[in-house]
């Protein structure tokens, strides 16, 4: 099971009122493996994860995943409720934050000392690592994230890295966007328009 | 669908402003109304039923104005619809959850502003399940209007939810009628729950299409 590709996507095109943001694209992805998509402002990139993820559908082309895949994503949009503290926002995601490896990372990304604030006055950075813990905590087996160093710390970013790396070599699979270098070993695929 | 519906109510629990507010909007009608003319006590009781159901529907509009708006900006109806590849589960709890916060609440005060201004307790049985029934009924509308406006305005979703209320208020008004009449009520109460079993199932299930769609 493992060497058959846990994603295949086959002559994927997409364009907005005429505009072709990409066409004919082909790509898979194996257990285990990192997809860097790369790209200009505007290219696309988010429109690609999103037909990745179902919620957009390709205008030509196919997209096929192994059954019953678990997926977590975080794109621009952070799920978090500005009128909810720190600990009622993990409690919507399920997450208790009283239990040990909650609080570890939390620690990690100096959000422990915030856990009753209202996360509407947290900082953006604070924000992106909050919505950072619901990924770092989930099981799936497939991490797609849209832009994930945007706004983070070195020490953030580098944390970020290192649980990438580490859930890579336990045959997860990620799939991300970013202008900012990521160090993992991935393969890449570039939308832009030629 | 329990984790659900806990999840919801925390939400909706959380934001005061988006379900005591109208509450208190209600009770500002209900109470202002007979200080604001000058009706005598039987003529008062002609016109109050219209207040109520009118006071009800204003409530239930002002509340449901964000309904989707606040999840479909911080990602969390993306987010729901990749975990569970439909939205129709998270939108019935949704409505539900208004139903259970804001409408049972406004029917109880209404029903209560029924006794007290007709000075006959008999009037709880016209008041609360037509209350109980019809709220349910305009959110479940005003969900649909404001989906089918999502991020372009809620006086939109309003506009168009108008034309869906005429008949709930005209059936209304004939419960009304025919309780004056001393006819039997229970029949048009009947059909309007009918009508609520179905807008339950269906209604729901138009708001995940056109969420879906606004999501694309």
């Amino acid at each position: 099971m493992l060497s058959n590709p846990l994603l295949e996507a086959r002559n994927l095109s997409f364009s907005i009122n005429q505009n072709k943001l990409f066409h004919g694209l082909s790509f898979e992805l194996l257990y285990g493996e990192a997809l860097h998509i790369k790209g200009g402002n505007g290219s696309g990139k988010t429109t690609l994860l999103k037909i990745l993820l179902g919620i957009t559908s390709p205008r030509k082309g196919h997209i096929k995943w192994v059954d019953n895949t678990n997926t977590v994503y975080l794109g621009h949009k952070n799920v978090l409720k500005d009128y909810l503290s720190v600990e009622d926002n993990l409690y919507l995601h399920g997450i208790n934050s009283a239990k040990t490896s909650t609080k570890s990372i939390l620690k990690e990304l100096n959000l422990l000392n915030k856990i009753d604030v209202l996360v509407g006055n947290l900082s953006y950075g604070q924000k992106k690592k909050l919505a950072l813990v619901r990924v770092l905590l989930n099981q799936s087996e497939v991490i797609v994230l849209d832009e994930p160093c945007v706004g983070l710390d070195d020490k953030t970013r580098a944390y970020i890295v290192d649980f990438l790396n580490a859930e890579l070599s336990k045959n997860k699979s990620v799939i991300y966007t970013s202008h900012i270098p990521i160090e993992i070993n991935s393969k890449k695929i570039n939308i832009d328009k030629e | 669908m329990t984790d659900l519906l806990k999840i919801e109510s925390f939400k909706l629990r959380k934001k005061l402003r988006a379900w005591l507010g109208p509450i208190l909007i209600f009770l500002l009608i209900m109470i202002s109304f007979p200080l604001t003319v000058e009706l005598a006590s039987d003529e008062l009781k002609n016109v109050f039923y219209s207040i109520l159901w009118l006071s009800s529907l204003l409530t239930v509009m002002v509340s449901l104005d964000s309904i989707f708006l606040e999840d479909f900006d911080d990602g969390t109806l993306e987010h729901y619809l990749i975990l569970n590849n439909s939205l129709f589960s998270m939108i019935l709890i949704k409505i539900f959850i208004y139903w259970l916060l804001i409408g049972i609440p406004i029917s109880i005060l209404g029903t209560f502003f029924s006794i007290s201004t007709s000075g006959d307790f008999s009037s709880f049985y016209i008041a609360f399940p037509s209350m109980l029934i019809s709220s349910y009924i305009f959110i479940n509308l005003f969900a649909l209007g404001n989906s089918l406006s999502l991020n372009k305005g809620s006086a939109l979703g309003a506009l168009i939810t108008m034309p869906l209320l005429f008949p709930v208020l005209i059936l209304l008004g004939k419960i009304v009628l025919n309780a004056n009449f001393g006819f039997e009520i229970s029949n048009l109460l009947l059909l309007m729950l009918g009508v609520l079993l179905i807008i339950i199932v269906i209604i729901p299930f138009i708001i995940s299409f056109v969420v879906k769609t606004h999501l694309e």
